[in-house]
């Protein structure tokens, strides 16, 4: 995946935040949108536009903040995100099916 | 009631509901009441491509040396998507045109089903480049079993709403006996169930009915047989996630109440019923699977997995919607299939032959004097 292979130097004082899923949890910055930065540790997100059209991204918010530089055009369901445009700008929790 | 091509009452647009208010008048987009439309339109254009751009001379060759079954999987797949995109072509014209209400909607919907006389017309660019006799092939789909049940389960709802509203249309509300039909009770209610099951049959059309297709070609692909095909499925999967954004919408908007008050109460009722048609189409695309693979798998793919995929894909569709997911399957079995379905303008997929986005809308603004050295008048 290209948007995986090359991945952007975080900023050194960028903040970082933590964003759980169920017992794992990875940190992230603001630099970029949550879904590549899942894919690089290693978390396996459904996708396919990746430019906030398809919906298919769409993962549980359980708790927590984000944000979308551009207004997606997929409709975001409340209590979800779409990962492949939205910048987490809080510790947050996501969750996928139960 | 009656429909006219130029309303000439003096109202509103923003103020009227998506559908069964007032007919359109002027097609304005300087004020919109969801202005997500235009922008669906807008990426709609921006994705125009033509099947000719797509070379199919290697797929020709491939196809000659596909085994027995493997042609069997790949022909009955192109059946199955030409006839729903025959449907797709021009239901929404036909069953949503004559009642909509916002400027911006209907032009989303000529936008959308235009889009798919694009795909009907590039499966016959590709039938006729891998077949002699496209006409064998065209001919199954209306008598081929396995196809027509489907047909009745894509057609079924617009059929209804289209007959619904064409009664409307000349005879208003009331229950009329229609010859051959009996009784029909049209009311405002009514029509507007059988609008909302209808956009919810054509989200599982687009959303869910198309991907048993479409993993088998890029299947194929995987194996670097019949590439140019795949770089066209790849198109129509773009355009089709655009267009289940477009019902998603809808529905979504219906349910909230905040387009019709009345419509949301009719999105309450029909829960269970958008529940089942979803269900019903993810079963049968588990059997077209299983009908797909009767004489032999394909490496990769075979009928459980490919079932399991829409099980799974089903669930994703589900949820955008506002239902629970059904099935068991929380994950996606065959996660390959998102580099093929990326839309990416960048090469995802590395055994692809060419790059699809170098074939679409190119112009080249670096020329000079010398790039006509070769050009005689």
């Amino acid at each position: 995946m290209t948007s995986t292979s090359n991945p952007k130097t975080p900023i050194q004082d960028a903040p970082v935040h933590r964003v759980l899923l169920g017992k794992k949890q990875i940190l992230v910055t603001e630099n970029e949108p949550l879904l590549v930065q899942l894919e690089r540790a290693g978390i396996p997100v459904e996708y396919q536009c990746r430019e906030g059209y398809c919906s298919s991204c769409s993962i549980k918010l359980l708790r927590g903040q984000v944000i979308y530089p551009f207004e997606p055009l997929a409709w975001v369901q409340s209590g979800y995100l779409l990962a492949c445009c939205a910048i987490v700008k809080s510790d947050i929790e996501i969750a996928f099916f139960d | 009631m009656s429909y006219s091509t130029f309303n000439r009452k003096h109202f509103d647009s923003t103020k009227e509901p998506m559908f069964f208010g007032e007919n359109v008048n002027v097609a304005r987009y300087d004020q919109q009441k969801h202005p997500i439309f235009e922008k669906l339109i807008e990426k709609q254009l921006s994705f125009f491509w033509r099947p000719e751009e797509v070379d199919l001379s290697t797929d020709r060759k491939d196809f000659q040396r596909l085994e027995a079954h493997e042609q069997h999987i790949f022909l009955s797949n192109l059946k199955y998507q030409t006839l729903l995109d025959s449907v797709q072509g021009r239901s929404p014209n036909v069953a949503f045109l004559p009642i909509v209400s916002l400027p911006e909607l209907e032009t989303w919907i000529e936008t959308w089903s235009f889009s798919e006389t694009i795909h009907s017309r590039s499966y016959t660019h590709i039938i006729r480049n891998i077949v002699n006799d496209p006409t064998k092939i065209f001919d199954d789909i209306v008598t081929n079993e396995e196809i027509t049940k489907r047909a009745d389960s894509v057609s079924i709802y617009y059929d209804r709403l289209i007959e619904m509203v064409n009664i409307y249309n000349t005879m208003g509300t009331g229950t009329f006996n229609i010859p051959g039909k009996g009784d029909i009770k049209i009311s405002m209610p009514a029509l507007k169930k059988a609008l909302y099951l209808t956009i919810a049959s054509v989200n599982v059309l687009e959303a869910i009915r198309f991907y048993v297709s479409f993993a088998c070609s890029f299947g194929f692909a995987e194996r670097t047989l019949m590439e140019g095909n795949a770089k066209i499925i790849k198109l129509i999967a773009r355009d089709e996630a655009l267009h289940l954004t477009g019902t998603q919408h809808m529905l979504n908007l219906m349910a909230s109440g905040k387009d019709d008050p009345e419509m949301a109460i009719i999105a309450t009722e029909c829960k269970d019923e958008m529940r089942d048609i979803f269900i019903e189409a993810a079963e049968q695309e588990k059997e077209w699977a299983n009908y797909l693979f009767k004489d032999g798998s394909m490496i990769g793919l075979n009928a459980q997995i490919l079932g399991q995929y829409v099980e799974y894909i089903t669930n994703v569709r589900m949820q955008a919607v506002g239902l629970e997911p059904h099935f068991a399957t929380k994950n996606n079995p065959i996660p390959w299939i998102n580099a093929w379905l990326v839309s990416d303008n960048v090469q995802v997929a590395p055994q692809e032959a060419e790059i699809s986005s170098y074939l679409v809308g190119q112009t080249d603004n670096s020329l000079d004097d010398s790039d006509f050295d070769d050009f005689d008048l």
